[in-house]
């Protein structure tokens, strides 16, 4: 159904008995009371005005999938490096996701103070860290699960379960999107594969399918974009012009109709795609000195591939595609080898992943920052859940830990350098400013212009939200 | 609030304070009037009071005030200030959580008042809210019995369109004329059958004057086994079926699919509804195993993880995906809210979620043997063989013989295993030794060709080595020596799974030595990795050294013995061995369900015994009920006729789909949130109607498709377009988009590629793999095999079936009642350039000029029901010489013409 709101109601229907009988059995039905936004079926992507006046226009997400350990790259912990080898204090008898912890273990790579704010950061993600002035780090993230799948959807929808729309999703479904010509949420998977929950991930639950995101990556383009092989450009077009000619005959005998409309423009906006998505994807245009900051080209071809990815969306945010998704790590490939679920050798895992992730997400924020992007763009950097403090038992990697994690904002409305909240003294639990997922949703939200008790949406028997029931701002990092 | 409905649950928190008057203690009772209602109305009734009830709560009725608020949690408990929630809110040390949030606190002495006042039986005087009644919310009230308006009218037809007029010219609208004949028939097959009538079935109707023309084409099509297949994917919506487990593993749920072919069975041979939702609840105790797939529909993490708390909310999210489905399908009612907190819209306190989790607790996700008739009959026999044998089990004597150190037999019911153990808890010496173990399968020793695995072995001893434990050599110099004093355990991995009855040790055959030998141990059986099962152990047996035992010996028990035998004999010619495995739920009986204070799953409460909702009734199941027949229980109360909500249900949803929308345009919800009927009185007819047609489908189906209603045109006029642009009352038939699976099972059909053979395993858009965590990668090009209806395509839960899953397919993470219906430009994408529809248009185009005719004109005939027009024909005519045939056939394919229900 789709949604209306009072104003336009009345103002389509003009006046009579017959309209507010209309609008009577409406409000009747409940429909008029949501704040359900309208939508337009010739154009679900128009853009369409927040609840008030936003801080950011676009998001990129880096979604760091497999749960990045906080402890070996942001979250610095004097004493757990002073405890090191010692048992984790509250600890007897704990299990985590995959059993028993041995002892608590210091970082695996080195802290120093970087950039001028003297932020401790790893050797991890030395890149990111040089940035720490440009950053916003929230250190007490905390979640509802310790595993991936649940995780993911939770970080990226609010809920644990299946079925929900994502953030990205709900961010088109009310604000759409500013470039009329490439998709309003762009889901850029991992070059090795997509992350645990999959399409969950970006997916648009029981919101209509408008709002998916549409996944491509700099190697893989959009499925079914261009013209079948076999098939001449000319055939093509004279094909679709025909198309048009046999819709718009049948449009004759439903004048005013406005979904066969939409059918209509949709292949009109199709056509649009064909052109304009190969353009976003074509770097040639791209100076040396880019390609350089971000790795493009460089001898690790994992790297080069995700940094091909950053460049990719710093390219759709400049034509104004409200939400990018951007995916480090991916599941297939089994634990701990595609990704950051550090179980049984963090290092030697993360001896691979950082270098990936940090010198190309490093430069998308430093590009995005020198076009003057930064401004009107607000950037994630998050993952599912932390891991712990100790080393699982007989193995020297970490199990999860949804108790207390990092993630990082910049950009748009959002103070830097800045640090909010922390872990207790071995970042394990979020004690000082704890910031659930909600909270987390709900400022992202807020920077957007919206706001997340209003953003809702009705599904069987519910006003949805992305927060659930949940979720209060983080006001103290706002700008 | 529906005060009424609770009262029916705590009578005895009503009753309770006169009776604890008797129990006085010294000193005067606390006056509930002059001492305790003051101090509520000073620091609680702001909140809590007759202008506003936050939480739900309200402390100045009685009623109100016992029941406490939405968390379910009882406010008051005569005699138990502990278990009081008013009690324990204002006196909790954390502030977070203390009443009331800001304001004066309660000083110490009025805590201490309110405590004493509630253990001494919180009296209060009756002030009559225990008997206030609320009207229910209208879907709760019984079915009205209304007389159709308007019958004189010309247009009405049936009851139905004189409810329809009534409601029209109350908004100043007439209905619309009636639908040309090709639009008719396309509407009704596309409705009914997802698929087009051919041109012949066209030209047969259209030539068809007999009056009753329509309702003999209607009879037609309900008859046909395409209509089970359209219908039944739309009640596979509802209950999220999918064809894999979704989460992040999501690996495929092979047998999954006999449920799938049972709705369609259910559909096409118009089982009774209430039959149906007895079967799907139940179905094990009506011979339909497959039926109670409904059970276990939802998605399942199969991540296991060591974290109890963890393991125990994958569990209750289970639980609470049945009780929602079984909501949303036969109740329209959200009951998922009620998990954490009593419903704040509809009249389900939280009590009532947990009871319904109770009816559901002994279903686990899994499959189980799926027997034919027969089958079950002789399962049933074989049953009582085994309660026989158990008879005759009992009156032999108690304890077997004392353990020997030459051989031991041990003796269990047959049993699947792919591994024995023995485990060693203590011996009368030293490490155990055992010079043989042998595991029995009929006649074969299968423990000669297993893999032998220990605890740990006696150290470089040439007699005593791990291969000797199965290397068919008995005796002292050819045996296994733990490497620990008393203990050990011994693990055989057999070659391939047995059906094994008994294992033989010994600690010296050749009856040399008598130390090391085992005096407690058990015998374990493993069919699963890592799942093992105790069969045999010393536990039955006379301790060590016993010379007596030897009462097995007597006459008495050797008959006893042989009677077992026989027994044994005539349940062996008895085995069956399924046809087939069904996803439909593994059941066996529960432990105690409790309630979960906030939902939290170490928070237990009280517990819960399997009930209905109580607005419906009471199934008074006692808490350990029968795991089967607390199913049987709840759907025979939910199909009851005098429960409204079931048929109002079920004749919306039916309705919803034959228009686009339902009565109640919220199909999952008629809760309070969800809509309010658009023609109540008309919604009450039909479900009336459709209980004296013993709960036909069908028959519903008729009513609704020969009303002048359903036979409008859908053309629209611009009084209609300014009063009621979404149709919703129905001046005209609203046209639609189709569904992905119509327009996929269109396409085939136009190119003559539809293959229409019913049920079985289905096929797969995706390429096949076996990672551990399933991608799924489509398939590039798809062949006769993928050629069958939608309704057989491997669902993926969460994944978008490729190229249709754009068109608004639901992804079976949720339950989905009704559709979205977007329209977007990636759909134009797939539907022009995917290669599926590429090669549909090509083998149309060489259906088409093998047909006969002229292509253009069978083109239009079989896409859209009628021929072109003179100037379509010539329009097609140069386009197709100018391009191709082919061209022409994949432009018709994506034409709105063929995708929109006319």
């Amino acid at each position: 159904m789709t949604p209306i709101n009072r104003r336009d109601l009345l103002g389509h229907m003009g006046s009579g008995l017959g309209a507010m009988a209309m609008a009577e059995l409406l409000n009747a039905e409940g429909l008029l009371k949501n704040d359900q936004i309208k939508i337009d079926p010739g154009a679900p992507h128009a853009a369409r005005n927040p609840h008030f006046k936003p801080r950011a226009r676009n998001v990129v997400v880096i979604f760091c999938s497999g749960a990045l350990s906080h402890i070996d790259s942001f979250d610095y912990k004097p004493e757990l490096i002073k405890h090191h080898d010692t048992p984790l204090p509250g600890s007897d008898g704990l299990l985590t996701f995959q059993g028993a912890n041995g002892n608590l273990q210091q970082p695996l790579y080195p802290f120093r103070p970087r950039g001028e704010c003297g932020k401790m950061t790893s050797e991890l993600l030395p890149h990111i860290g040089e940035l720490s002035d440009d950053l916003c780090y929230i250190h007490s993230l905390h979640t509802k699960t310790a595993t991936h799948g649940p995780g993911e959807n939770c970080m990226s929808t609010g809920y644990i379960l299946d079925g929900f729309p994502s953030m990205g999703a709900w961010a088109t479904y009310a604000l759409g999107s500013e470039n009329s010509n490439l998709p309003a949420f762009v889901a850029i998977p991992d070059p090795r594969g997509v992350p645990q929950s999959s399409l969950n991930n970006w997916g648009s639950g029981f919101l209509p399918a408008a709002f998916q995101g549409t996944p491509f990556n700099a190697a893989t383009p959009v499925r079914n974009l261009n013209r079948p092989s076999g098939i001449s450009e000319k055939e093509d077009l004279a094909t679709r012009a025909f198309l048009q000619t046999l819709n718009k005959e049948h449009l004759k005998r439903y004048a005013g109709d406005t979904e066969m409309a939409a059918r209509i423009s949709s292949y009109e906006m199709a056509a649009r795609m064909q052109l304009s998505v190969p353009e976003v994807t074509n770097f040639s245009s791209e100076p040396l000195h880019i390609r350089k900051l971000y790795g493009t080209d460089d001898p690790n071809v994992l790297k080069a591939g995700f940094a091909r990815n950053c460049l990719l969306a710093r390219r759709l945010i400049e034509r104004g595609v409200r939400f990018v998704q951007l995916f480090n790590g991916a599941y297939a490939m089994g634990e701990g080898k595609g990704n950051w679920d550090g179980h049984k050798q963090l290092k030697t895992d993360y001896d691979i992943h950082g270098p990936i992730l940090d010198q190309p997400a490093a430069a998308l924020i430093r590009d995005l920052k020198q076009r003057g992007l930064l401004e009107e763009t607000l950037v994630v950097l998050c993952t599912e859940f932390g891991r712990m403090p100790t080393f699982q038992e007989g193995t020297k990697g970490r199990d999860h830990n949804p108790s207390g994690f990092t993630a990082i904002l910049a950009g748009a409305g959002v103070k830097a350098p800045f640090t909010h909240g922390s872990t207790d003294e071995f970042g394990w639990k979020a004690a000082l400013d704890p910031v659930s997922v909600h909270d987390f949703h709900a400022t992202i939200l807020h920077l957007l212009g919206l706001d997340h008790t209003r953003l809702t949406y009705y599904h069987n028997g519910l006003k949805r939200r992305l927060t659930d029931v949940h979720g209060h701002i983080v006001e103290p990092i706002l700008s | 609030m529906h005060l009424q409905r609770f009262l029916w649950i705590m009578p005895g928190a009503l009753l309770a304070p006169s009776s604890a008057c008797l129990i006085q203690e010294t000193g005067p009772m606390v006056d509930f009037g002059q001492e305790v209602a003051p101090v509520l109305a000073a620091h609680c009734y702001r909140c809590h009071g007759p202008e506003k009830q936050k939480m739900g709560l309200r402390l100045d009725q009685k009623a109100a005030a016992f029941l406490g608020g939405d968390s379910g949690e009882p406010g008051i408990v005569p005699a138990n200030s502990a278990r009081s929630e008013l009690f324990r809110r204002i006196s909790i040390p954390d502030e977070l959580d203390r009443m009331p949030p800001d304001g004066e606190p309660l000083s110490g002495e009025e805590i201490a008042l309110i405590k004493r006042w509630i253990d001494e039986g919180a009296a209060w005087e009756d002030d009559g809210s225990e008997k206030m009644e609320e009207t229910p919310h209208w879907s709760f009230q019984p079915l009205g019995d209304p007389t159709s308006p308007l019958s004189d009218d010309p247009w009405v037809a049936s009851p139905i369109d004189g409810y329809v007029l009534a409601r029209l010219r109350q908004g100043e609208l007439e209905p619309s004329s009636e639908a040309d004949r090709v639009s008719l028939i396309r509407r009704l097959y596309l409705d009914l059958h997802g698929l087009l009538p051919t041109p012949k079935q066209v030209d047969k109707f259209i030539r068809d004057n007999r009056e009753d023309a329509w309702g003999r084409l209607v009879d037609e099509a309900l008859a046909s086994p395409r209509y089970g297949e359209r219908w039944a994917q739309h009640w596979l919506d509802v209950v999220q079926y999918a064809d894999s487990h979704g989460f992040e593993m999501n690996n495929p749920r092979p047998n999954a699919y006999p449920y799938r072919d049972y709705v369609i069975k259910a559909f096409n041979s118009d089982t009774p509804y209430n039959q149906f939702i007895l079967e799907q609840l139940a179905g094990d105790s009506v011979g339909k195993d497959a039926a109670t797939g409904f059970l276990v529909t939802g998605a399942w993490d199969q991540v296991e993880s060591k974290e109890p708390a963890y393991t125990a909310l994958q569990r209750q999210d289970e639980l609470t995906a049945m009780v929602n489905t079984t909501g949303t399908a036969f109740l329209g009612l959200t009951l998922g809210c009620a998990r954490c907190h009593n419903h704040k819209f509809d009249p389900v306190p939280q009590r009532d979620f947990y009871a319904m989790t109770a009816v559901f607790a002994g279903v686990q996700h899994g499959e189980r043997p799926l027997y034919s008739k027969e089958d079950a009959i002789r399962l049933s026999k074989q049953l009582e063989i085994s309660a026989e044998i158990e008879d005759l089990r009992n009156e032999l004597p108690s304890l077997r013989p004392a353990i020997s150190s030459s051989r031991n037999l041990e003796r269990f019911k047959p049993i699947r295993a792919r591994a024995v153990r023995m485990r060693i808890h203590s011996t009368n010496s030293a490490e155990p030794c055992i010079d043989e173990l042998e595991v029995w399968s009929n006649e074969t020793n299968v423990a000669l060709t297993a893999t032998p695995s220990s605890s740990g072995d006696y150290a470089n001893n040439p007699k005593h080595k791990l291969e000797h434990i199965n290397d068919g050599q008995l005796g002292n110099p050819r045996s296994w020596i733990s490497n620990k004093p008393g203990s050990g355990w011994i693990q055989l991995d057999l070659s391939e799974p047995a059906i094994i009855d008994r294992v033989v040790w010994g600690r010296d055959r050749l009856q040399r030595f008598e130390d090391r030998t085992p005096t407690n141990y058990t015998i374990e059986v493993s069919a699963v990795p890592g799942q093992w099962t105790i069969v045999s152990g010393s536990q039955d047996r006379l301790p060590f050294g016993t010379q007596g035992g030897k009462a097995t010996a007597s006459l008495n028990s050797h008959e006893l013995t042989s009677h077992i035998a026989e027994a044994e004999e005539r349940q062996r010619a008895l085995m069956v061995t399924p046809s087939a495995m069904v996803y439909a739920g593994k059941l066996r009986q529960p432990g105690p369900t409790y309630r979960l204070y906030r939902g939290d799953v170490m928070e237990k409460r009280e517990i819960v015994a399997p009930d209905t909702l109580s607005a419906l009734g009471r199934l008074d199941l006692p808490l350990d009920a029968p795991e089967q027949e607390r199913r049987v229980a709840l759907a025979l109360g939910i199909a009851s006729p005098a429960n409204p909500l079931t048929p109002r249900v079920m004749a919306n949803r039916i309705w919803h789909h034959h228009f686009g929308t339902g009565i109640v345009s919220t199909p999952g919800d008629f809760g309070t949130n969800g809509g309010t009927p658009s023609h109540p009185e008309l919604l009450d007819w039909l479900a009336r109607q459709f209980i004296q047609d013993g709960w036909s489908v069908k028959a519903l189906h008729r009513t609704i498709l020969l009303s002048n209603t359903y036979r409008q045109t859908s053309s629209p006029n611009t009084a209609g377009l300014a009063r009621d642009a979404e149709t919703r009352l129905l001046w005209r038939f609203p046209p639609r988009r189709l569904e992905a699976e119509v327009i996929r099972d269109c396409i085939l059909q136009l190119s003559g590629c539809l293959d229409l053979s019913m049920g079985g395993a289905g096929f797969s858009t995706f390429e096949p793999n076996d990672n551990y965590v399933r991608v799924y990668i489509p398939k590039e090009s798809l062949g006769p095999a993928e050629w069958r209806r939608m309704v057989y395509m491997h669902k993926v839960r969460m994944e978008r079936a490729p190229l249709f899953g754009s068109f608004d397919l639901p992804d079976a993470g949720q339950v989905c009642p009704k559709r979205n219906q977007s329209t977007t430009a990636i759909q134009a994408l797939n539907l022009f350039n995917g290669t599926f529809v590429i090669d549909q248009a090509k083998r149309m185009a060489s259906f088409l000029k093998t047909s006969g005719g002229d292509p253009v004109d069978v083109a239009y005939r079989s896409a859209y029901g009628r021929p072109p027009n003179a100037t379509e024909s010539s329009t097609a005519r140069s386009f197709i010489t100018e391009e191709s045939l082919v061209a022409f056939c994949r432009a018709i394919l994506n034409s709105n013409e063929l995708v929109f229900l006319p």
